[in-house]
């Protein structure tokens, strides 16, 4: 029953991909942009241009373009049916490559940024739901609107200004250690856990202290939706007819507690799903303002640079992992709600 | 010595825009082993009035004011600990729409655990064994393995008997009911209300009963309070009630109960066949799946000229399917509809259209049928506009008469029907209906969502109106009582077939189909002279109604039916007209057996 | 164990209104109204034009009156820079009032279109149900699972950096968020008894679409549209954040920011901080006045 439900999921999903690959081919295609001329400046004489078409395939038909992409038809590359996404036409890096040392990055600091946010979320709209309506209620709710609609990016640059420049408590926002800091092998892509498999425990701190702003700055944005969620489910469970005819049969107030608070985490796991998927790409604007490196970085570099392969890839990446974000989450939430289920 | 004495209880409720107190000073008493009834219109605080009694309101209401002393103590002011304990272990509560009170994450026999548990040292061992017994106890088959089911697994009928074991699972000296069986069917609502009160005159508990329902009052109360503008304004044994009530409320209530007598209403004479269908059937397909609904299945039934023809049957049985074929809202499968001499399954949407503004439907929910950002004026002019382009005097003079017509002021005309009673929409539903002068009007349970008070101002309406205008009415109903006032002839509706059909009087006193009867003998009349519980009926019939999906070869009663053959189970039955002229389908009744 | 009339039948004994968060949302939406309209031409400069003094710093706390007093009197060589100038020059207080004209303008129009699209292909897909509508809801589910800002940024990357442009890739990131919440409102809807009744009347299917589903479903629409104009101006500045938005000099609250940001850790926050406390506002008044009105319908129902 389960592994069938997991199965239909995945067989959607990849059908789902199928159809964003086609879509997104197709739409950077049909745009008015010439990535040749980009590739080799306004002044190229006319064969060098027609030599790098050539070379970046751009010259053959578009349809054989896209079965060269997929895969299906022998040229000089493989394609994503034999596992690759291409070669960059920037740095002519496999794309694949390039992403797995970029995705870790975002990863870490979106992760990061989620434990911080529900460590604080959770509590506090809990706080909210118990009494609706009063002071706090109303306080809480102000924030989370205010949180949930704001510009990340100037949040970031503004902790940079007091907590950098003004307290001096912060490192400048230049990356995920000193410029002058080696770092260490590459892994895993996680800066936490590769320093710590270098047994450096210094380079550890400091990774953690280039973390710092990042992950304070997101988790501010995020706990605004979250609080929201947590208080709207909250409230709902603690209004629902079940509570209040627990209450009714007079179980004790702990099991009644217990009652409501599962009733309110189980509807929230798809949208903290949701949000984790949003910020795979919408932490862009914090990674570039902290120069981290990281998805969001590339894919800017890729779109400005016309670097087709690399801006199929990272939608591509990025949206599967998304989905699968989205299929693991609703799996907690069934087993925590039966109703689910059926 | 009193059990409970509640004294100038008083419920507040305080929004951002309002204050309101739908409790403001009730006071009664209720005696140990006493069935006590509570009756009042819909949003009278009835059950505001039932949690308070536990120290409970809804947010956001709090209770403002007034004493409830059980056993000598106030439990207002008791500490929140010790009321805790009270409740669930002294007074029980079982309420409406049972599956919403269920924990929808928890397995039921967990629920009755923890209820049982904290009220009592147990182990999680005999907190199971206790939910089985209870379970058991309140007439749930096979409860080793219900105990194991959710609250979304369960129907109605199922979930409320694990509320009743939970909240009796202390043995308490009080139950309160909050209308326990509100959305529950006629058969169904008579065996929980005949269980419930067997279980508690073996518990030795009181019962404090909350309904809108006259006949449950007059079948299993000793004694009436009713709740009116948040207080109690009359307090009465039963019978007292039913022959002379004092408050005039109450006398309003009872009024339509008082006006009958027995008479039942005469026959039509003339054209018969009006309206008639022959073998109308539909299935609604199945998603994902080759197996269909059998909604309804190969009914004919003619109505006359000026006639009231009731349909009765439980949900799912498939009239609600009847009405929308009639006026091809859905397109039956197979089978004729036949309007005077008109084969109209057949029309085309032109000829339809014209056909539709002699012939009309009123729906069971008020509020929904009336396009919330219309007024009431565009509301009645939309029939007129849709069979004609009237200029605006005609169409405000039409819409007066019509709001006149059903006793409504024509001020409403330029109000939206936001803020407006459900029983004032459902007659401005009424005269929309009317507005074309139609020959023959479907009415789909058009009084079930009102108040009793409303209810019966509404039916004596639409008498009046079917016997000044002429009109053919095909009344859909659930409710036996207003059948009987209101229809000459009536068809009786089981998983989608007739199973009965004849005059009301033939019918109702003397029902030969055993689903007829059981339908009967289940339906409480509101008469505290043959109480029920004075008279044990036993059940007539056996567990739930199948499912119409996967419907029996034979007989579709025949896996509920005490007389049941084999003979019953192997073959179809067909609808046979009786020398008495009524029409069964029944082969034991055919052949004289029962 | 509910009342199904609700409490609210019941006649209030005091009523009280107070609205306090509504005004202030309609407060800030209006003042950004006006200065999209206004914005450009009552600042003190011109807003696409430098001045010789690079990066000034706004008045102190202190120096506000005597600046104020200076030049009223018309004591002053030039007229004050209340917000400072930036590296190139240009008045920040002249361009922060400017850039409504971009950044409202851009999201009015981009969350009109979506609407307008959405509404359609939403009330399309919700009423006529076949394969053509089925195939529909699963383009818009593929470009509901597009990243927003990639996409955004792709669009406008790749077709031009032009104000149409940016109106037009952000139209394509919120149609399918309309088409969605339109067709689950027009499925309850249609299935409503008025819908049923009309149809009893006779009333043909178009008027029945028209008049009666498409009116009673619009709601959660124009309520989503106060929040979508307020998570557009947040993506048009995030797009000219990464030199992906309008080109400079227009005034734009994310260039804005953007040009400031190198300077910030030089501690020069002024480039920066007016613009930014000017989107975070207008946001915030536009996600307040979209909760109100939410709540208000909420109640109506």
């Amino acid at each position: 029953m389960l592994w069938r439900y997991i199965a239909k999921r995945l067989l959607i999903g990849v059908v789902q991909l199928f159809g964003l690959i086609i879509a997104v081919f197709f739409l950077i295609r049909l745009l008015p942009a010439d990535p040749v001329s980009r590739l080799v400046g306004m002044n190229a004489s006319e064969e060098a241009y027609a030599q790098a078409a050539a070379q970046l395939g751009l010259d053959q038909p578009v349809m054989t373009q896209l079965a060269q992409y997929l895969g299906l038809q022998p040229s000089v590359q493989p394609g994503l049916l034999q596992g690759s996404l291409g070669i960059s036409w920037v740095t002519n890096e496999p794309v694949l490559s390039e992403i797995g040392a970029y995705l870790p990055v975002t990863i870490e600091l979106i992760t990061l940024a989620f434990i911080v946010a529900l460590l604080v979320a959770v509590p506090v709209g809990m706080l909210g739901a118990l009494n609706p309506g009063g002071r706090t209620d109303k306080g809480v709710f102000l924030y989370s609107l205010f949180a949930g609609s704001q510009p990340e990016f100037w949040w970031g640059l503004l902790f940079v200004y007091v907590f950098y420049y003004q307290l001096g408590v912060a490192p400048p926002p230049l990356g995920r250690l000193s410029p002058m800091t080696n770092p260490p092998d590459f892994v895993t892509g996680f800066m936490l856990i590769d320093t710590l498999i270098a047994g450096s425990l210094p380079k550890f701190l400091e990774a953690l202290h280039h973390l710092m702003l990042p992950v304070l700055t997101l988790a501010f944005i995020l706990s605004g939706p979250i609080i929201k969620m947590v208080r709207q489910n909250m409230l709902r469970a603690l209004q629902s007819d079940f509570v209040l005819y627990a209450n009714c049969i007079g179980l004790p107030k702990k099991r009644v507690a217990r009652y409501a608070l599962r009733a309110a985490m189980a509807p929230s796991m798809t949208l903290i799903g949701i949000l984790y998927g949003f910020m795979l790409s919408g932490a862009v604007l914090v990674e570039s303002v902290f120069s981290l490196g990281g998805i969001g970085q590339y894919s800017i570099r890729s779109v400005l640079a016309f670097d087709y392969p690399a801006i199929q890839g990272v939608v591509l990446i990025i949206t599967a992992i998304s989905l699968l974000v989205y299929l693991l989450l609703d799996l907690v939430h069934a087993a925590i709600d039966p109703r689910i289920a059926h | 010595m009193t059990l409970l004495t509640v004294r100038n209880l008083q419920v507040t409720y305080r929004s951002e825009t309002a204050v309101s107190r739908p409790v403001d000073g009730a006071s009664f008493t209720i005696n140990p082993r006493e069935v006590v009834g509570l009756v009042g219109d819909a949003g009278a605080g009835k059950s505001t009035a039932a949690l308070a009694l536990l120290g409970l309101a809804r947010a956001p209401g709090a209770i403002t004011g007034g004493e409830v002393i059980f056993e000598g103590r106030d439990l207002l002011k008791l500490p929140e600990d010790d009321m805790r304990a009270i409740r669930g272990r002294d007074i029980g509560i079982i309420v409406q729409n049972p599956r919403a009170a269920l924990n929808p994450l928890l397995r039921v026999g967990t629920q009755i655990g923890n209820a049982y548990k904290a009220h009592n040292q147990s182990t999680e061992a005999e907190a199971r064994k206790q939910a089985v017994d209870m379970l058991r106890m309140v007439g749930i088959n096979d409860p080793d393995r219900r105990v194991e089911a959710f609250a979304h697994e369960l129907s109605g009928g199922m979930a409320q008997r694990a509320l009743i074991a939970m909240a009796l699972s202390s043995r308490p000296k009080l139950l309160i009911a909050d209308e326990p069986t509100s959305g529950l069917d006629v058969t169904i609502q008579a065996q929980f209300l005949d269980e419930m009160w067997q279980t508690v005159q073996a518990t030795g508990s009181a019962i404090l009963l909350v309904t809108q329902e006259l006949g449950v009052i007059a079948n299993y109360c000793d004694r009436v309070l009713v709740l009116h503008d948040g207080r109690i304004v009359e307090d009465a044994p039963v019978r007292q009630f039913f022959e002379s009530p004092r408050h005039p409320y109450s006398q309003d209530v009872l009024r339509l109960f008082r006006e009958r007598g027995g008479e039942y209403p005469a026959q039509i004479t003339g054209d018969r066949n009006f309206l008639k269908t022959d073998a109308l059937t539909k299935h609604f397909p199945l998603r994902n799946s080759k197996k269909v609904v059998q909604a309804v299945d190969k009914v004919s039934l003619s109505i006359g000229r000026a006639e009231a023809v009731g349909l009765v049957g439980e949900s799912g049985s498939g009239k609600t399917t009847v009405g929308r074929c009639l006026l091809r809202l859905v397109d039956a499968t197979s089978g004729q509809i036949t309007f005077d001499g008109t084969d109209i399954t057949a029309l085309l949407p032109a000829d339809m259209r014209k056909i539709r503004s002699r012939m009309q439907i009123v729906f069971q929910d008020p509020y929904d049928s009336l396009n919330p950002r219309w007024t009431i004026e565009d509301l009645l002019a939309e029939p007129l506009r849709v069979h004609g382009t009237p200029d605006r005097a005609t169409v405000r003079a039409k819409a007066t008469a019509a709001l006149k017509l059903v006793d409504l002021d024509p001020a409403l005309l330029d109000r939206k029907p936001r803020g407006l009673g459900a029983s004032t929409l459902q007659r401005v539903n009424i005269a929309r209906a009317l507005i074309l002068d139609p020959e023959f009007v479907v009415l789909d349970e058009p009084t079930s969502v009102l108040a009793p008070r409303a209810r019966n101002g509404l039916i004596a309406l639409l008498a009046k109106l079917q016997k000044d205008l002429g009109i053919s009415f095909l009344f859909i109903s659930h409710d036996l009582t207003t059948v009987r006032y209101l229809c000459q002839r009536v068809a009786v509706m089981y998983l989608g077939q007739i199973v009965e059909e004849g005059t009301v009087e033939q019918v109702f006193s003397t029902p030969r189909h055993p689903y007829s009867a059981a339908l009967l003998s289940a339906h409480l009349f509101p008469d505290p002279i043959n109480r029920r519980v004075d008279h044990p009926v036993p059940a007539a019939l056996q567990g739930e109604i199948p499912s119409p999906i996967d419907v029996p070869k034979g007989c579709y009663l025949a896996s509920r039916c005490p007389h049941a053959l084999e003979a019953c189970r192997a073959t179809a039955q067909t609808l046979t007209q009786l020398p008495d002229g009524r029409q069964v389908r029944c082969m034991r009744v055919v052949n004289g057996d029962i | 164990m509910t009342d199904p009339s609700g409490p609210s039948d019941l006649p209030p004994l005091a009523v009280r209104k107070r609205d306090g968060l509504f005004i202030f949302g309609v407060t800030i939406v209006t003042v950004v109204c006006i200065l999209a309209v206004i914005g450009p031409y009552i600042g003190p400069y011109d807003p696409t034009l430098t001045t010789p003094r690079v990066a000034y710093p706004p008045p102190g706390l202190f120096a506000i009156p005597g600046t104020l007093l200076g030049w009223i009197n018309g004591t002053l060589e030039y007229p004050p820079h209340w917000m400072g100038t930036d590296a190139s020059g240009y008045d920040i207080f002249s361009r922060v009032i400017a850039a409504p004209r971009t950044d409202l303008a851009i999201a009015l129009a981009a969350n009109a279109l979506s609407l307008l699209l959405g509404v359609l292909l939403g009330l399309i897909a919700g009423y006529y149900r076949n394969w053509g509508t089925e195939f529909m809801m699963r383009v818009s589910d593929v470009m509901q699972s597009f990243p927003v800002f990639i996409s955004a940024m792709v669009l406008v990357a790749l077709a031009g950096r032009s104000t149409t442009n940016i109106v037009i890739a952000l139209a394509f990131v919120y149609v399918p968020i309309y088409i969605r919440l339109t067709r689950a409102e027009v499925l309850s809807q249609k299935s409503r008894g008025f819908v049923e009744a009309a149809r009893a009347l006779g009333q043909p299917e178009l008027t029945i679409a028209l008049r009666h589903v498409l009116p009673n479903s619009m709601t959660p629409a124009l309520i989503q549209s106060s929040v979508t104009i307020g998570f557009a101006i947040l993506l048009t500045a995030g797009l000219s954040f990464v030199g992906a938005g309008v080109r400079p000099p227009t005034p734009e609250w994310g260039l804005m920011i953007s040009t400031g940001a190198n300077q910030i850790i030089l501690g020069e926050w002024w480039p920066s901080v007016f613009p930014g406390i000017a989107i975070s506002l207008t946001v915030f008044g536009f996600a307040v006045l979209g909760n109100a009105l939410e709540r208000r319908y909420e109640e109506g129902q």
